[in-house]
């Protein structure tokens, strides 16, 4: 189920390349391989594209197919998928390892459907659910040792329709099932454990409540340096949704740490609505040295990074257009950190092009402007008083806002004294809304490219240092606060996203794609002058 | 801004954007997260592991400090041999460097040592590890030591030879006066990469000045090593003054063999008579505590860091 997996630049480049040329049976057959490794990195758009140009191409290979399908689940067509799926597992015999796949990803499209039901007891989702039982309970039990995976999704969803009440594959037994599973992975030959062995057995334990054979598989998941993102993610899928282990205590820690893993992968990107930011926070901390008890060392640390940064998003807002959708983005700010007077004043920083007084550039006015902290009081909706200090769009592109009513009972971002060294592999990491959608942990692709602050840096603009970095913002992240990697505090303001062909900084020569901010320091600098 | 200048110690190690990231990583996930990136705090480091191992070690996990699983996660990767003597001084120097790290001869060794209540503090005999794995060590230590301050002329197979000493001492000095380091400048060395760094500092004219020092896990306390650094080093006037502003701190563990049974350089490096190295003892854990990314994570590490880069 793994594909080799490199630099995710070079993966792209390729599949670009695969997709414009005409390809040679050989470069098909790479461009065949580079659908896997889109999934690993989870590029489900351009693994649309290129599994969809391979299809025409080579209609009859079913792994191609089936990952095309996978791909739908991704994105949310799961209907689509469903067709696709069931015409694969009709022409496919029974006995090839393609079918066995399919109808795994049937389970899962079926499961899709009764996750995203909004009713888990309504007709559609407990049919939805039946069905998911009946794909994985099919495969499962034609070859119990070789489809552990099946089995382990029949268990978590056997377990699932029992809570609901359900009477469904009433004569199966989930405890038999656990046993039967843990069995035929602990016999897997160590040499033959590929990288679903760890937390399969994790959730057989589950199901088992087997908590210290859990916890350490789970740890050495997330320890693995070679741990994927689509991986980590299907597993704090089934973790999150499929055993809700979020209602337990235990449970907690070790859903939190696999997010908290998923957000330090390249591609991890994570989506949490406000509502989901909000129970995080208002969960109880663990009791001391909890974190590394359970998850050891690195385990510890990653959690309370996350924890942190579930912090920082509730003083991250939306701004909105009254009665309309989101415009932007912006951040809670102390005037002190400023150099403004009164010090301890709470105040909004957010792009000009957001919010400006004359509605330039498409941005809101002041009087059209309503600012909204969702994850951390949804029901507070601030007007916008004064624009107390703003910079053009070719310039700082900030505006300084004060609320109305004043700000309160928000905590203020740390702003740091520093942009982060150039080192290799520094990264940032951005909270906001991209596309008016729910608060949003971007997290893809977050390298820092370069900057024209110290001790290299020569800004082009005088008075403006900007920042250049890799990470998949959209409209509606304008305002957002960048920040460094592991202390969370703010190095810049969100400038523009995702366009090519940006001109390097420093006077280097070419374009690349790139998103930019502008360093906060600077922003203060012009403040204070 | 400010800068860091690591240099690190002996046996082979893996490639030097991996060992930089590896100590950066330590730091930033210490017990008090030093996350020098993120400061703006810029870094580099002085690699010389190529001048005496033919190939980087591809095994990047076992230099993270929590395998003591194999050879080169206990810093005694790359397969050495013990060095040849050229001189009656290279042998007498390296039998009681010898004589620091063990008690026992190598066939006593290869019979099977006798119980560990036998040997005195500081020995290799009292880390709780096989000695397939101690013996590399032994050699690692002994080769790459005596290789540097012999200034042997050596070359690990397909490269060409250079004087060891020359060749390290170039890079050390290179790298401190690079254009792209920034003060305050801080240099931390781990093991005999403290060897390196007080020679250079205290020996080589030419070497730039840095703000501040500090030395983890070395074996700069042994007589041995000191004879070999006169006649610019005494006991009286040890420290490098001239090119080490801010002060010089060392940090050790006294079951980290590495620094023998003299971790402390208070009374050895004094500044015209008087102590002004700042010795500080921690207790890494499990069973290897030379380790440089169990020094790195210590509080008291990047407690003094902190406060040397002015943080």
């Amino acid at each position: 189920m793994d594909g080799d997996t490199g630099d995710i630049d070079g993966i792209r480049a390729q599949a670009q390349q695969a997709l414009r040329g005409r390809c040679s049976d050989a470069e098909v057959a790479a461009a065949k391989r580079l659908v896997l490794q889109l999934r690993n990195q989870r590029d489900y758009a351009l693994m649309a594209q290129l599994a969809e140009a391979l299809a025409r191409r080579d209609p009859d290979d079913a792994t191609n197919r089936r990952l095309h399908a996978q791909c739908l689940i991704e994105t949310g067509q799961v209907t689509p998928a469903i067709e696709l799926l069931r015409s694969l597992s009709r022409r496919l015999r029974k006995d090839d390892p393609e079918f066995a796949e399919v109808t795994g990803l049937l389970g899962r499209a079926w499961k899709q459907i009764f996750f995203d039901a909004g009713d888990k007891a309504g007709a559609g989702a407990r049919e939805a659910l039946r069905r998911a039982i009946d794909a994985y309970r099919g495969q499962y039990e034609r070859d119990p040792a070789a489809n552990t995976w099946h089995g382990v999704n029949l268990l978590a969803l056997l377990t699932r329709a029992r809570m609901l009440g359900m009477r469904v594959a009433a004569d199966l037994d989930p405890q038999a099932i656990a046993r039967e599973v843990v069995a035929a992975l602990q016999a897997t030959p160590e040499d033959r454990r590929d990288a679903w062995f760890l937390p399969t057995l994790a959730e057989a334990s589950l199901a088992l409540g087997d908590w210290t054979a859990i916890e350490d598989n789970l740890r050495r998941y997330v320890a693995a340096p070679d741990a994927k993102a689509f991986q980590i993610a299907s597993t704090l899928r089934q973790f999150s949704q499929v055993w809700d282990l979020e209602s337990d205590e235990r449970g907690r820690a070790l859903v939190d740490l696999l997010r908290a893993r998923l957000l330090r992968l390249e591609q991890g990107e994570l989506r949490l609505s406000p509502g989901q930011v909000q129970r995080l926070r208002e969960q109880p901390p663990p009791e001391a040295g909890r974190p590394e008890a359970v998850l050891g060392v690195y385990g510890a640390q990653t959690y309370q990074w996350w924890r942190t940064g579930i912090e920082r998003a509730a003083s991250v807002a939306a701004i909105r257009q009254k009665l309309g959708g989101r415009a932007g983005t912006g951040f809670a700010v102390r005037a002190g950190d400023l150099g403004r007077e009164p010090a301890d004043e709470l105040l909004l920083l957010t792009n000009f092009h957001v919010v400006n007084a004359s509605g330039a550039h498409g941005a809101l006015r002041p009087e059209e402007a309503e600012v909204a902290f969702e994850a951390a009081d949804p029901g507070r909706i601030y007007g916008v008083a004064q624009i107390l200090w703003s910079s053009p769009v070719d310039r700082h592109d900030a505006a300084l806002l004060r609320l109305d009513p004043p700000l309160q009972a928000i905590r203020p971002l740390p702003i740091a004294a520093a942009l982060p060294a150039l080192d290799d592999g520094a990264q940032v990491y951005i909270i906001g809304h991209p596309g008016g959608r729910d608060l949003a942990f971007s997290f893809q692709d977050n390298e820092l490219l370069d900057h024209e602050g110290p001790p290299q840096g020569r800004p082009q603009i005088p008075g403006v240092v900007r920042l250049h970095y890799r990470a998949p913002t959209e409209g509606g992240s304008s305002g957002s606060p960048v920040f460094n990697s592991r202390l969370w505090q703010v190095i810049g303001l969100h400038h523009f996203g995702g366009k090519l062909g940006v001109h390097r900084l420093n006077g280097k020569e070419g374009t690349y794609g790139a998103n930019e901010g502008i360093a906060m320091q600077s922003i203060v600098a012009a403040m204070r002058n | 801004m400010a800068h860091v200048t690591f240099i690190h110690g002996i046996a082979n190690k893996p490639p030097e954007a991996d060992l930089l990231r590896i100590w950066r990583e330590a730091l930033a996930n210490a017990a008090d997260p030093l996350p020098l990136g993120d400061y703006g705090v810029t870094s580099s480091l002085v690699y010389w592991a190529d001048l005496l191992y033919e190939k980087p070690d591809p095994d990047i996990a076992a230099h993270e400090g929590v395998l003591e699983n194999t050879a080169a996660a206990v810093d005694g990767g790359g397969g050495d041999e013990p060095p040849t003597p050229r001189s009656e001084r290279e042998r007498a120097f390296l039998e009681a460097l010898r004589r620091h790290l063990t008690t026992l001869s190598d066939a006593e060794i290869d019979a099977g040592p006798p119980p560990v209540p036998a040997s005195p503090q500081g020995t290799l005999e009292r880390v709780p590890l096989p000695w397939f794995l101690k013996k590399p060590i032994m050699n690692a230590l002994l080769r790459d030591v005596h290789h540097y301050l012999f200034d042997v002329e050596f070359a690990p197979p397909g490269k060409t030879p250079v004087r060891i000493q020359q060749a390290i001492r170039r890079r050390f000095v290179d790298k401190l006066g690079a254009p792209t380091v920034t003060r305050p400048h801080v240099v931390v060395s781990h093991s005999m990469g403290t060897v390196i760094a007080y020679d250079c500092l205290k020996r080589v004219p030419a070497c730039p000045l840095v703000d501040g020092l500090i030395t983890l896990g070395s074996p700069l306390g042994l007589d041995e090593i000191q004879d070999q650094l006169r006649p610019e080093w005494s006991r009286d006037d040890g420290f490098p003054r001239a090119r080490v502003g801010d002060g010089w701190t060392n940090v050790f563990d006294r079951l980290d063999p590495v620094c023998g049974f003299d971790p402390e350089f208070g009374n050895d490096f004094r500044d015209r008579g008087a102590e002004v190295v700042r010795d500080v003892a921690v207790s890494n854990d499990g069973a290897w505590r030379h380790s440089i990314t169990k020094y790195l994570r210590q509080p008291a590490v990047t407690g003094e860091l902190r406060r040397m880069l002015g943080l």
